[in-house]
């Protein structure tokens, strides 16, 4: 699971959670008042009251509008974010199997196929679903030619692989601080 | 976890969102006076909607039903998210009339993991049957640092997934295979 469904899952459990307790509470306040009873959990009286003694320009009501409007917004954001695919799509050869590589498992082995270039102390890497970006530290003074050794390394990686879609790759080389 | 889950999520957030930003937006607009000046000066609960239930009974009722019924969707939403697509039974009925046929799936499933671990710089697979749209086998392969993925890939099309779309007795039993490169530097036999 993507960490945006992820997301999405806890937002979405909170929220049903929340209108259920909350339609709940007021069923059983109209039973309650129905009953003759005063009210028990909502001090609605009291609510309808300020309802009446405040108008749509007052301040504290233009606030709870703009929450309003900004708690939308965010849920709009929420169920139209992307985020990072949580697998690739893998080349198939068969009628029937489709066929994925972790993005996780692919930042890994990307980043120990660049660390194992002669030269490289240590390497990351991040996928997105059209990018692949590798760090590479090296130990000394870098090599002439070692980015491209590395880019070498990563886009043989990405190659061996056999993904659906082509990738771009980005490999940015550092000297690593022994001081 | 349920792929299904995940688009009921979306078309939810989707709903609340654009209700609250239309609730929100409008109230907004009400308070800045883009409905007539006099509007933003008017009380947010006006007398004559705080008193419109009175003498009609049946108004409370109706609301009681509503959130009766808001409830309900609430609670169905709240049971979606411990949902998963995983299915204990392969159903391979062919004729209803005739009767059902179900198999385990964990027979299945095993009988998969072991053979996938026999293939070289594989390290660790799970094997779980899912249903979504339709029932298919999802095989989850970790591989060794050194692995040739090309020939583990080769020898999981045709050797692994052959032997088991024989087993089900369906030449064109769906699999989704998801590899899991560079999972661990030395190969180890294990099942997850």
């Amino acid at each position: 699971m993507t960490a945006t469904n992820l997301v999405n899952r806890v937002v979405s459990a909170l929220l049903a959670l929340a209108l259920l307790l909350g339609s709940l509470v007021v069923v059983v306040e109209i039973v309650a008042a129905a009953l003759g009873r005063a009210a028990a959990l909502i001090p609605y009286p009291e609510w309808t009251s300020w309802l009446r003694t405040h108008s749509w320009n007052d301040w504290i009501v233009t606030a709870v509008l703009g929450a309003l409007v900004v708690f939308g917004l965010l849920l709009l954001l929420l169920a139209f974010r992307r985020g990072k695919p949580a697998s690739l799509a893998l080349r198939s050869g068969s009628d029937g199997v489709d066929v994925t590589a972790s993005r996780r498992s692919v930042e890994k082995s990307l980043a120990a196929a660049a660390a194992r270039t002669t030269g490289i102390a240590g390497a990351s890497a991040s996928v997105s679903r059209r990018a692949a970006r590798v760090d590479a530290r090296t130990v000394a003074r870098s090599e002439p030619g070692i980015r491209e050794e590395v880019e070498s390394a990563v886009r043989g990686h990405l190659d061996s692989l056999g993904l659906e879609r082509r990738m771009r790759t980005r490999v940015d080389v550092t000297t690593k601080d022994t001081r | 976890m349920s792929s299904r889950a995940n688009v009921i999520n979306r078309v939810v957030l989707v709903v609340l969102g654009l209700l609250l930003l239309a609730a929100g937006g409008l109230g907004l607009a009400l308070s800045v006076g883009a409905f007539g000046a006099w509007r933003a000066t008017y009380p947010v609960l006006p007398r004559e909607v705080s008193t419109f239930p009175d003498g009609r009974p049946w108004f409370w009722w109706a609301v009681a039903g509503v959130l009766l019924l808001i409830a309900i969707l609430a609670l169905l939403w709240l049971l979606t998210q411990f949902k998963t697509d995983r299915t204990t039974r392969l159903d391979r009925t062919t004729n209803a009339r005739d009767g059902s046929t179900t198999l385990h799936a964990s027979a299945l499933t095993t009988a998969v993991e072991d053979e996938a671990l026999g293939i070289t710089g594989v390290t660790s697979v799970s094997a779980n049957v899912h249903e979504h749209r339709g029932q298919h086998v999802f095989l989850r392969v970790e591989l060794a640092d050194s692995a040739d993925i090309g020939e583990v890939r080769t020898r999981l099309e045709n050797e692994v997934v052959a032997h088991l779309r024989e087993g089900v007795g369906d030449p064109r039993f769906p699999v989704t295979i998801e590899l899991l490169p560079g999972a661990s530097r030395t190969p180890r036999r294990s099942v997850t």
